[in-house]
């Protein structure tokens, strides 16, 4: 498995925990119109979640350009190998 | 007919923040099935008009609208981790903040545009407008920092011909916002600091929204604003609980915590309302923080 199969498994993990509506299966391309509960409140749930797993914080920019998984699982590869 | 402007806001955040898509639509919802709706749609039609004739679009309000939530997110983040807000001092904020054009310029369209998305502020809006009635009596009206000038708009229509209004901030883009979607000779803009305002005469009504947060002693504040209002005065006052944004320097953790500062100050709640700012039950408020308005017609202490 490569490192961001991982990464989503991780985040699987992550959402599935927050969001409480039963298994949620992500993938790169899901968007939160895929997701009923991947409303503003679980989000920044979500993130905080996030930062205290992998240890780092996210910048402004880096949440505003967020869109799909892919997009956080590109933060998180590049946050954690600097 | 051109697409109005909720419909257009809607399906872009559709398209651009599919996250924050749900509440809006949600709050969209309620707002439609609400008489305050076509109140809502003469402001935004006032606000196109203001985008045209500041060779703006509407792609340029939402996007400042989205670059505020992405704001408030980060902020978030910082407030769950260490409790407090990330500004501690108000002259860091008035250099970086208030005094900073760009920053300023989608700051005050993003925060028009959340009048309209965001229930804690419609709401607000709405109950402001519906008790300006109990004080059209009043001679002369003063506005403290009032931002993109919505509140001062409504005050117009409400109080008589012969009323006077102040409306005073300390940041240049708020005053020329203001100007542009007020638009009436009427209305004086005095471009200062509260602090250093020192009219000859006292004011019959205060409007004072979303203020009292900004400053790092919310009491020297409001014995500011108690000097500036007659003793028969009315002040309109609101402010928010746990609202971690780049220029909030005071905490309001809760309702009592607004209530002592008032107290201390020396004011009366007249009348009050308070709404949150996600439809959660009143434990998961408290639990997970939500933010909540505080929206209050106050008067003097005897
Ligand atoms: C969050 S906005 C509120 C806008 C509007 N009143 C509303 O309720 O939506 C805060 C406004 O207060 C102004 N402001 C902050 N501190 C101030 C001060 N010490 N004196 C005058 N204006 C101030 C800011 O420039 C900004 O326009």
């Amino acid at each position: 498995m490569n490192q961001k199969q991982q990464i989503i498994l991780d985040l699987n993990e992550i959402f599935t925990d927050i969001i409480d509506e039963g298994e949620i299966m992500l993938n790169p391309e899901t968007t939160a119109n895929d997701i009923d509960g991947w409303d503003s409140l679980n989000h920044i749930q979500i993130l905080a979640a996030i930062e205290k797993k992998y240890t780092f914080k996210f910048t402004l920019t880096e949440i505003q350009n967020l869109k799909n998984i892919d997009d956080l699982t590109n933060i998180i590869v590049q946050k954690t190998s600097a | 007919m051109m697409e109005s402007f909720i419909d257009y806001t809607l399906a872009y955040i559709k398209e651009q923040n599919p996250i924050h898509y749900k509440k809006a639509l949600k709050n969209i919802k309620e707002l439609k099935k609400d008489d305050f709706f076509e109140r809502a749609t003469t402001f935004l039609d006032k606000y196109d008009q203001l985008l045209e004739n500041n060779g703006k679009t509407r792609k340029y309000a939402i996007d400042c609208y989205l670059k505020l939530l992405a704001d408030y997110t980060h902020e978030g983040l910082i407030f769950r981790e260490t409790g407090k807000y990330s500004s501690t001092s108000f002259d860091e904020v008035n250099k970086r903040v208030y005094a900073n054009p760009e920053i300023m310029q989608y700051y005050m369209h993003g925060l028009l545009v959340s009048q309209f998305l965001w229930k804690h502020h419609y709401v607000l809006l709405k109950y402001y407008i519906e008790n300006l009635a109990h004080y059209v009596t009043a001679k002369s009206y003063l506005e403290i920092g009032g931002g993109h000038g919505l509140y001062v708009n409504e005050a117009l229509n409400a109080f008589s011909e012969d009323t006077t209004f102040d409306v005073v901030d300390i940041s240049e883009s708020s005053i020329n916002m203001a100007k542009h979607f007020v638009n009436n000779e009427k209305v004086n803009f005095i471009h200062t600091d509260v602090f250093d305002f020192h009219p000859k005469n006292k004011y019959d009504f205060i409007t004072m929204g979303e203020v009292l947060e900004h400053v790092e002693d919310p009491v020297k504040l409001l014995l500011k604003v108690k000097d500036l209002l007659k003793p028969s005065g009315t002040l309109f006052l609101t402010t928010p609980t746990n609202a971690p944004a780049i220029d909030h320097l005071y905490l309001f953790r809760n309702y009592p915590d607004i209530l002592a500062v008032l107290q201390k100050a020396g004011f009366c709640i007249e009348n009050e309302i308070k709404v949150y700012a996600e439809d959660v039950s009143e434990e998961m408020a408290e639990e997970f923080k939500i933010t909540m308005m505080f929206g209050g017609f106050l008067i003097k202490k005897l």
